[in-house]
């Protein structure tokens, strides 16, 4: 429903948009947005400033040639194509792209953002890309996977604060029914005082400090071991309670417990001071005092056996305000950096969790502007993210005429004078196959009536499962840089599942090629291009189709259609957000 | 009870990077057009060289194996026993690694100075210190590049229950990068589909390789280039699937080596050098032992001492030793002091490893640490000595460079210089 509507549904944006206007007549028109049951409400933030052009402006100030150099703004094709992943996660279907090539209206890469953005497709895309921020492909424990799926998505089609976000989650403790999915974070990790101090400092603090566990950093003097004992201390008190008669797990905790800790270089030194602690501390900020109890008057439930205790005072509670509070601009850099990475391939600070004095920013005053401007404009996803999709920046092409010379080493990524390759997420791998072979429309198309993006995704969702174990990497832990394995190739080589919806079916890619006549090679190009790498071929790629292609009939002629497709599918074009 | 250190975790090396990868931020800044293949000669005369690593991953103790100092107040429960070599004494907790001894020479003069797992690991495996700004590939892949026949379908560099990552080649390119059988598995999807024939699946990859080359035409190519490396390795994989029909162990084999994964690794590994591979590193782990170090010893030696016994032994039947060099090895040692865990900790200062096969002088010893083991006290050295062993040992010049992007990188590092007492 959608699919078809969204013809009617561009149109109608193109009528009723101006560009100077158009970031709050979007936020009005998105409730006419009919595509379905599962969109986005109507935001109610308040309308914060474009940033685009100040993006621009300051990361063209980072490098004195970057005008000479950059890259020109890319073609339409590279742009349909790039945001329909970095938005919904899947390429444009041959009709989008189509419809996208063929508009000839002066905005309509605004209008098209601001359609995707309050897509329902922009609902499971992001909330998938914050899931695997979160938890790392973690497998199930105690909290149901498809329950914490779900509220990650009702979260993101609501455009809920992303510090919001994070403080639901870091006070869940999977007591309360309603908010029992966020406690995930903290369950499935087993509620490991260890692995939680680890993650929670490297996701939402750009900070590594696993090697700060047993004694300062050494090799980052800004991390302490304080630094990582002053997050454990908001936990050490909780522990994973299983309630047998409920028969409900939660993350319960103690009034009583302190971090203790020493460096084991001390120790054998035979200089330590003895152990250490601390009181709960989110890095150089404030350290959270507590109220004193009377001995005996700790808790509001006594622990016993077999019950959960619960403490007058929770210090796991101050986590989610501490670390979302102003005091700390750590958060909001973070998730400043992170999201940029999202969308542009490449962290402002890179690594993500490298966030220190030796490694420091590559543009540090743009990231300073969008730490500050994520929280003036309250951790507000889809306009943070429309700001990023609309700079000239990210519009960038990828191409650049100077990787073909030898000064091309002067083009680095963290210039951002050219469009990062991204390799497609597993997710976006996945549902790219199926649209660019028809297999996708072939499902759009028996759901009919009942078609919403739920209905669709549960059809699919068993190749992402193969395309995530397959491309996904280890559970719990960060996804770095791009891996190749033989399994993947040979996955895609020889699996019964990628050759199987190659094969000509009634609406699909190969299906649509062979009912081009014969004598139309031209048309036949076309539509393979178009379906699968989202633009129109050149001429050599015409000629190469209809060399191919001639004098071959039946069986012979659907085969190399299909060889066709396959190729293109392989191709670094397609495996490569570009 | 395993040992949780959270910094080894950095060295806990991800079981799916196969053919390449993050190589590509080193490529990229080096760019590996300028490199030399000049060495060819060097390389014909070495060409039938082989290498298994054997990585104890964690830091095996270098008093319950190499260096045994029954008697002093750092010397543990262990006694020391009598081996094939004369006059040399092992660990009694390797009594078959003890009877193979004439093929083994060991190091004890370790000094690599670092403690830390990742780093020592680095050292142990590149030759050189960690620096930031570059990297130096792991000898997995520098032998892979050295001795692998060009051309061959066969991958340079598998490792087996070890772990490995496409980083580890840096610039010598994702054809030199590990390829890793997860949980020690042949690949999945080693058959061509049934629908497709030979010619077919040609077509499709000569047009997919065409396509891709026009996509790279003024892009930045160091992904792509690890993308489609990966599907030329698939398609040697598939040519050679051959190596990795691990079901035909006989149950005699499967009995001397063990009913156990490293056992099963060991065998996995005979049949991978028997085939031609170039390098094989066998993983053994959790050698971490903080804490009771001497249990943690018997069971984890207990395993690992037949397996790697019999592998050596096998290797020499078949007379594949002669020209296989064999290392056995790990990020560091372990503290002469018992802590009051009754364990051991990290010790870079004083250590040993084993090595035997090719070039190696059997039943040598190299280097002495003081009575209790706290001090190299004859013949220190460190990872650079050791990796200008390993080259003259498979009759490569350790004293070459490699010229990527046309500036000259050490091989070994030149202020160091083999052990030549342990070389035939």
């Amino acid at each position: 429903m959608f699919q078809q509507n969204m013809r009617v549904y561009v149109s109608l944006l193109v009528v009723f948009l101006c560009p100077a206007f158009a970031p709050q007549t979007a936020r009005a028109n998105s409730s006419t947005d009919s595509a379905a049951p599962l969109v986005a409400k109507k935001p109610t933030l308040p309308v914060a400033r474009r940033i685009s052009p100040l993006i621009d402006e300051l990361i063209q100030s980072g490098m004195q040639d970057y005008a000479k150099v950059a890259s020109p703004v890319c073609s339409d094709s590279e742009f349909v194509r790039r945001v329909y992943l970095d938005l919904t996660g899947r390429i444009p279907t041959v009709a989008q792209t189509r419809a996208f090539l063929n508009d000839t209206s002066a905005d309509k890469r605004a209008v098209l953002v601001d359609q995707l953005l309050n897509s329902p497709e922009y609902a499971r895309h992001l909330s998938q890309r914050l899931d695997v921020m979160l938890m790392e492909r973690l497998r199930k424990k105690y909290i149901n996977v498809t329950d914490w799926e779900e509220f990650l998505r009702e979260s993101v089609a609501e455009n809920k604060p992303l510090d919001q976000l994070v403080r639901e989650i870091m006070s869940a403790d999977g007591a309360d029914p309603k908010q029992q999915a966020a406690a995930r974070f903290f369950l499935a990790r087993d509620g490991d005082v260890n692995e939680l101090t680890r993650d929670i400092s490297r996701i939402f603090l750009g900070a590594d400090l696993t090697c700060a566990q047993c004694h300062d950093h050494p090799e980052v003097a800004d991390w302490k071991q304080d630094h990582y004992y002053g997050i454990s201390a908001f936990l050490v008190r909780s522990f994973v309670f299983t309630d047998k008669k409920k028969k409900q797990t939660v993350f319960a905790e103690k009034a009583e417990g302190e971090v203790k800790f020493e460096s084991v270089f001390e120790v054998r030194d035979k200089t330590s001071k003895g152990p250490e602690t601390t009181l709960p501390v989110v890095f150089n900020g404030p350290k959270v005092a507590e109220p004193a109890f009377k001995k005996g008057e700790e808790y509001k439930v006594k622990p016993a056996k077999d019950v959960r205790p619960v403490p007058k005072y929770s210090r796991r509670a101050q986590l989610g305000d501490a670390l979302t509070s102003s005091n700390n601009k750590r958060f909001a850099r973070t998730m400043a950096n992170r999201l940029w990475a999202l969308v542009m391939g490449r962290g402002i600070v890179h690594p993500l969790d490298a966030d220190h004095a030796d490694n420091p920013p590559s543009h540090p005053k743009l990231l300073d502007l969008l730490t500050e401007e994520l929280i003036a404009g309250n951790y507000d996803l889809k306009w943070y993210l429309r700001e990023l999709v609309l700079s000239k920046t990210y519009q960038r092409s990828s191409t650049n005429e100077l990787f073909a010379s030898k000064s091309a080493q002067e083009l680095a990524d963290a210039q951002f004078t050219h469009a990062i390759l991204k390799p497609l997420t597993p997710e976006q791998f996945s549902r790219s196959v199926l649209e660019a072979t028809g297999q996708a429309e072939l499902y759009r198309n028996s759901l009919k009536q009942k078609l919403s993006e739920a209905t669709l995704r549960k059809n699919l969702v068993g190749y992402e499962r193969q395309f995530v174990s397959l491309f996904g990497g280890l559970p719990g832990e960060p996804v770095e840089g791009f891996e190749t394995t033989a399994d993947q190739s040979l996955y895609l080589s020889n699996n019964g599942a990628i050759q199987g919806i190659l094969s000509p079916r009634s609406g699909n890619t190969a299906d649509r090629v062979l009912k081009i006549p014969a004598d139309q090679p031209a048309l036949i190009a076309e539509e393979l291009y178009l379906s699968v790498l989202n633009r129109r071929p050149e001429a050599t790629e015409t000629k190469e189709v209809a060399e191919l292609l001639s004098g071959k009939t039946g069986k012979e002629r659907s085969e190399m259609v299909s060889d066709l497709i396959w190729a293109l599918m392989m191709s670094s074009e397609f495996r490569f957000n570009h | 009870m395993r040992c949780d250190y959270a910094c080894g975790s950095h060295e806990t090396l991800s079981r799916r990077s196969f053919l390449g990868g993050t190589a590509a931020g080193a490529l990229s800044m080096l760019g590996f057009n300028g490199m030399i293949h000049a060495d060819s000669a060097k390389k014909l005369a070495s060409q039938q060289k082989q290498v298994v690593v054997f990585w104890l991953s964690g830091g095996v103790s270098q008093l319950e194996t190499w260096d045994p100092k029954p008697g002093a107040e750092t010397g543990g429960p262990f006694l020391s026993i009598p081996t094939s070599a004369p006059g040399v004494q092992i660990s009694e907790l390797l009594p078959y690694t003890a009877q193979q001894m004439h093929h083994l020479a060991l190091v004890r003069g370790i000094n690599t100075k670092e403690n830390n797992h990742g780093k020592g690991a680095y050292i142990m495996q590149t030759g050189r210190k960690q620096q930031p700004g570059f990297a130096y590939p792991y000898l997995g892949s520098t032998f892979s590049h050295h001795l692998a026949p060009p051309n061959s379908p066969l991958p340079g560099y598998i490792s087996v229950g070890a772990g490995g990552s496409s980083a580890e080649s840096t610039f010598l390119g994702p054809r030199h990068a590990p390829l890793v059988l997860a949980d020690g598995r042949a690949p999945n999807n080693l058959d061509r589909h049934d629908a497709l024939s030979e010619e077919r699946d040609l077509l499709r990859r000569t047009l997919r390789s065409k396509i891709s080359q026009r996509f790279e035409q003024k892009r930045k190519t160091a992904h792509t280039e690890v993308y489609n490396e990966s599907f030329d390795q698939a398609a040697a994989l598939m040519s050679r699937s051959d190596i990795f029909d691990f079901s035909k162990f006989s149950d005699k084999d499967l009995e001397r080596y063990g009913k156990h994964d490293f056992g099963r690794h060991c065998l996995m590994a005979r049949q991978l050098v028997e085939k031609g591979v170039t390098f094989v590193k066998v993983g053994h782990t959790n050698y971490d032992t903080h804490s009771e170090n001497f249990n943690f010893h018997i069971e984890q030696l207990g395993e690992f001492d037949r397996p790697f016994a019999t592998f050596i032994s096998d290797l020499y039947d078949r007379g594949l030793l002669e020209h296989t060099l064999i290392i056995c090895m790990c990020e560091f040692g372990r503290t002469p002091r018992i802590n009051s865990r009754i364990g051991r900790d990290h010790w870079g200062t004083a250590w040993s490893i084993a090595l035997g096969g090719a070039g190696i002088k059997g039943g040598a010893v190299s280097g002495k640490t003081n009575e209790t083991g706290t001090k190299v006290i004859d013949r220190e050295v460190n990872g650079g000595h050791l990796f200008h062993t390993y080259y003259q040992a498979v009759g490569l010049d350790s004293t070459e460079e490699f010229y990527p992007n046309g500036q000259p990188i050490a091989k070994a590092d030149p202020k160091t210089e083999p052990i030549k007492e342990i070389l035939a």
